[in-house]
């Protein structure tokens, strides 16, 4: 039986895709992803000169264990998975209760499923177009291979490490919030009385130099482990049905009434506090990457005097915080909506001015971020990139996809132009970021056409029929 | 009379599916019209479009003197509709929902509406619980007074009995009733034919997108024909 039904969930996952755009444009996907790749790994020769093989087979780690930590906080969203993921759909999830399976089996199969798709449509053609790519870049093609398997295996480790801490979060924050504070002081101790580097931090990548069995043995129970314990304590009861809410809409509209979109925006607040993991979503998905990423830039860079990090760190948080506007949708389907006096164009701008209320976060973290690495001095030019990145990415992603970011990103088709606006910028920000960053201090004149697009994009999904799964 | 609702050819394609095929229709002020038709038949599509949520692939919509293609929200201001699925947002409570629309449909009393309706459908101890906490029914039943809030001029309702007890179902067909003559207009999709018999004064039966009967209650009964026999009957030949 469960078996079937992750046979049935997988067909599901494709039929949802497929259904939107076409199996041709869902197919597509991972053959874009891997051209991708293929097309960046051809820069490695460049990007010798400035870091070494070494250093970028490390970031590469490192981004795998991210592209895990991002998607693995399943612990808190049982439910609304097991629910109603896709507006009113009622997903396998949540019709076969009624089979004779425990919700447990359910939810583990549907997060298996969800792991092999992300496997299949991101790991996998990342990997694929790396390995087609090293005749052409002097690179060992069997070492690459062998580079893929300790990737996929900082994939899990990070995605095993946030699915178990976001379960522990669901049952008790508090708890979590002392396991943390623990593993944070025994760090400092253990860093106090012995040299740790980031190889030993990683068993995955250290595993490429000098692979032997006890390694293997760490990184797969880094993964099962935690896995494990994570799918028996998850939490997929439901809530106490007759809780009671006091009323804040309200409440929430009088602070917010400077915004025209204010009763909107409070319902995106509302939704993000009570929805499953409430703040936790923010947590798992938002703040943990991003700490995450500045203990990384901080070992890594800090021994690469013509990087600077706290621009690279200001333009991986624009990217970032992009997500946000993602989170804002997952929760707030336009379905609620088509039978009020409500148009897309509305909604879009409340989505906006929620995501620019939330983004507060990211810059407060900025500030601090100058402030305690001593670099206040590129504190404008970085502000100057987080604000233009994250604004810019955020009206491409409007523009190309609307009210259903997660949903669309998957469309071949939209992907690539997505993709053609987004990461020229980027790359030609990193560049410009090593070589001087005050030049950045111009990169606002971005959101010139960053605006037009915004526009334009109210016009395009006015137009546009709502999606229904 | 004059019509509220004025559709002309309109037709709606999915592809290579005929969902509504070249219908044309006039629904004058104070009637309560009944679109019935099996499973599937395109009464939903239809509402759809009427109510400017979905565009007709050809056709005319004009409702209460708007023109639908043109401003779309503006018919769904002045409308109230309840729609199929009954989706009020998971994460407000069924108070806050009922405030929330109150916010968008710029409505002033908004509390003492809310009350009465709790007060009407007799949901009160439920105003605090979120709305994806409700039962069907309780959220149907909100479904209905986010529609009447605004006490609009017409209504388009498709299967509003959908989930709810025999008293809660009474209430609502008084309440129709009542709007009614009062001078206002329903426009109603069911395949519950008693309902339909019950309390439309217009009827229109619908199968696989084609208009196949348009005509009073009055007359059927006039003829001592049921409308349970009617409709089978004509959707047998039809089909």
């Amino acid at each position: 039986m469960p078996i079937k039904i992750l046979k049935t969930m997988m067909k599901e996952e494709w039929r949802i895709h497929a259904n939107i755009f076409g199996n041709f444009m869902f197919a597509f996907f991972p053959l874009l992803i891997s051209i991708g790749t293929f097309v960046v790994a051809l820069f490695v020769p460049y990007l010798k000169t400035l870091i070494t093989i070494k250093q970028m087979l490390l970031l590469a780690h490192y981004l795998f264990l991210l592209i895990g930590v991002g998607i693995g906080a399943f612990g808190l969203f049982a439910r609304e998975f097991m629910n109603r993921r896709f507006g009113q759909a009622s997903l396998i999830a949540y019709s076969s209760r009624t089979l004779p399976v425990s919700e447990r089996v359910i939810f583990s199969n549907f997060i298996i499923k969800d792991v092999i798709y992300y496997i299949f449509l991101w790991i996998a053609p990342i990997i694929l177009g790396f390995v087609l790519a090293t005749p052409f870049i002097s690179i060992n093609t069997l070492s690459a291979i062998f580079a893929c398997g300790t990737l996929i295996l900082s994939f899990l480790i990070g995605l095993s490490l946030v699915f178990s801490l976001s379960t522990l979060y669901a049952h008790s924050s508090k708890i979590l919030a002392a396991l943390l504070l623990l593993a944070a002081i025994g760090t400092l101790i253990l860093m106090r009385y012995y040299t740790i580097s980031i190889t030993t931090l990683l068993p995955s990548y250290s595993m490429f130099y000098q692979p032997t069995l006890r390694k293997i043995i760490i990184s797969l129970l880094l993964i099962l482990l935690p896995s494990a314990l994570s799918l028996i304590f998850l939490k997929v009861d439901y809530p106490e049905k007759k809780k009671q809410y006091e009323n804040s809409l309200n409440t929430l509209t009088e602070k917010l009434k400077f915004s025209k979109y204010s009763y909107y925006v409070a319902k995106d607040f509302l939704d993000l506090s009570r929805s499953d993991g409430g703040l936790g979503k923010i947590i798992f998905s938002f703040l943990f990457p991003i700490v995450l990423t500045w203990v990384f830039l901080y070992i890594f860079f800090e021994k690469i005097p013509t990087i600077n990090i706290i621009m690279i760190f200001a333009i991986f948080l624009g990217i970032v915080s992009s997500q946000i506007y993602n989170m804002l949708t997952e929760f707030d389907t336009f379905n609620s909506y088509t039978f009020l006096p409500v148009s897309v164009s509305t909604v879009l701008g409340s989505k906006i001015t929620s995501y620019m209320l939330i983004n507060i976060i990211s810059l407060i973290i900025l500030i601090i971020t100058a402030i305690g690495t001593n670099q206040l001095v590129y504190f404008v030019p970085a502000l100057c990139s987080f604000i233009t990145i994250s604004l810019y990415s955020l009206a491409m992603t409007i523009y190309f996809m609307g009210l259903h970011p997660t949903i669309l990103l998957y469309n071949a088709k939209i992907f690539s132009q997505y993709m053609l606006m987004v990461a020229p910028i980027l790359f030609g920000f990193t560049i410009i970021s090593i070589l001087d960053p005050f030049i950045l201090l111009a990169s606002p004149i971005l959101l010139i056409p960053a605006i037009f697009i915004l526009k334009n994009s109210h016009k395009k999904w006015e137009d546009w029929q709502p999606l229904s799964f | 009379m004059k019509n509220v609702i004025e559709m002309n050819n309109l037709t709606k394609k999915f592809g290579e599916l005929i969902a509504v095929n070249n219908i044309s229709i006039s629904i004058g002020e104070g009637e309560l019209f009944g679109l019935l038709g099996p499973n599937g038949s395109g009464k939903t599509t239809m509402i759809k479009m009427l109510t400017g949520q979905i565009k007709p692939t050809e056709g005319a919509i004009n409702v209460l003197g708007i023109d639908v293609l043109k401003n779309p929200v503006r018919t769904r201001e002045l409308a109230g509709i309840i729609p199929e699925q009954e989706s009020p947002p998971s994460f407000l409570t069924a108070e806050e929902y009922l405030e929330f629309v109150g916010k968008i449909r710029k409505i002033d009393d908004i509390k003492d509406k809310s009350d009465a309706w709790f007060h009407l459908l007799d949901f009160e101890d439920q105003r605090k619980i979120l709305c994806r906490n409700l039962s069907r029914g309780t959220r149907q039943k909100l479904m209905v007074a986010q529609a009447f809030l605004h006490e609009p001029k017409l209504a388009f309702i498709d299967e509003p009995l959908i989930n709810l007890d025999p008293i809660v179902q009474r209430t609502i067909k008084d309440f129709i009733q009542d709007y009614i003559k009062k001078g206002n207009t329903v426009f109603f999709c069911t395949h519950i034919l008693e309902i339909a018999e019950e309390i439309c004064t217009q009827i229109g039966i619908i199968d696989k997108g084609r208009l196949l009967h348009k005509g009073s209650i009055q007359e059927l009964k006039d003829k001592s024909q049921h409308l349970e026999d009617f409709f089978i009957k004509l959707v047998k030949e039809e089909g």
